[in-house]
């Protein structure tokens, strides 16, 4: 109860000092002119949100144009592995034919092997559509940054402004630190863009595996 | 396997399609999509299905809170859920697995991957 109470008054006295330390940041923007320099910031930033949902709506529809032509060639590619089947099979049906044309064979033979190459490029095109995910995951974090970011620059104008209000006391359980909570989505990373030097993320499929297995999953 | 019908959740429609389309070249065509975890539960509990391959960073409910609902439903329960996911930190990892995901695949991945885990979750099933 008295350490409560305690850390309570710590974190009142810790919100004091950054309103201090602020009030200070935005007399020190008055006083160098960078107000207005802050409000060009805060005004570009819905056009750059526009601009990053552009993209992800265009790589969005791109991948859905591949997958649909996807689908349709490997319906396609299908067909012709059934007809070059139906030949084949022609072929070993009609006494003699095979030893009478052997290259009737061969070529039935290599369309079935094409066909199935080709499925699997299909397949491997199919995949990189996952580019989509994955880009559109980074791309909505940035656009959630920026909103951030917006928000406290205005709050900033706003309280930088000559006729500014007192600094208003931030809510401290809303501002406290929170620990990773898999259940919150905000606590969800997403992609991680750059690897190199973490410890705590994994890289590949194999390290999952290896993880897990581990720890006896 | 191929009477086992799949429940694809995820909130961008290029993967589920994706994975739907990998789940019928694997021989797994019958499937249903949902976008989140909340029309997953609706899903769920409204129609017969026999797998739940979820995404986890999703909009409303995501594949955490998912894989707990399905865990704590008597009549669900015993579904295997395969987190595909871009969260590629161990600490997340470690959660799926302790809150009963029957296996965890980190985007990009590939066809084998998907039909191996696939293959080890029906061996530990005894299907």
């Amino acid at each position: 109860m008295q350490d409560d109470h305690k850390h309570d008054h710590q974190t009142v006295e810790m919100y004091q000092k950054l309103g201090h330390i602020t009030r200070q940041l935005h007399d020190a923007l008055n006083e160098l002119g960078y107000t207005p320099v802050l409000k060009g910031a805060a005004d570009e930033l819905p056009d750059a949100r526009t601009r990053l949902q552009y993209i992800a709506r265009l790589t969005g529809e791109a991948a859905e144009k591949v997958l649909n032509r996807v689908d349709e060639a490997k319906a396609e590619q299908d067909a012709v592995r059934q007809h070059s089947q139906q030949l084949l099979d022609t072929i070993g049906a009609v006494p003699g034919l095979k030893w009478a044309m052997p290259e009737l064979l061969e070529w039935s033979q290599k369309i079935q092997a094409s066909t199935e190459r080709t499925d699997a490029h299909l397949t491997e095109i199919m995949m990189a559509q996952d580019f989509h995910d994955l880009t559109g995951q980074v791309i909505k974090k940035v656009v959630a940054l920026a909103a951030t970011i917006e928000e406290q620059l205005l709050q900033l104008l706003v309280e930088a402004a000559p006729q500014a209000h007192p600094v208003a006391q931030p809510s401290a359980a809303g501002a406290s630190a929170r620990p990773h909570d898999p259940l919150q989505r905000d606590a969800l990373s997403g992609p991680v863009v750059n690897p190199e030097g973490r410890t705590d993320v994994v890289t590949d499929q194999s390290q999952v595996d290896d993880l897990l297995a581990s720890l006896g999953f | 396997m191929p009477d086992l019908r799949f429940l694809i959740v995820d909130d961008f429609s290029t993967m589920r399609r994706i994975v739907r389309n990998l789940l019928k070249e694997i021989g797994h065509a019958d499937a249903d999509e949902a976008e989140d975890g909340v029309v997953a539960m609706h899903k769920l509990r409204n129609g017969r299905f026999d797998f739940v391959v979820s995404d986890i960073n999703m909009p409303n409910m995501n594949g955490f809170e998912l894989l707990t609902q399905i865990k704590s439903d008597e009549k669900l329960k015993h579904l295997p859920v395969l987190m595909v996911t871009a969260e590629a930190r161990k600490e997340d990892i470690i959660a799926a697995a302790q809150g009963g995901a029957a296996g965890y695949i980190v985007k990009p991945f590939t066809k084998a991957t998907l039909e191996d885990k696939l293959a080890n979750i029906f061996k530990k099933m005894g299907r």
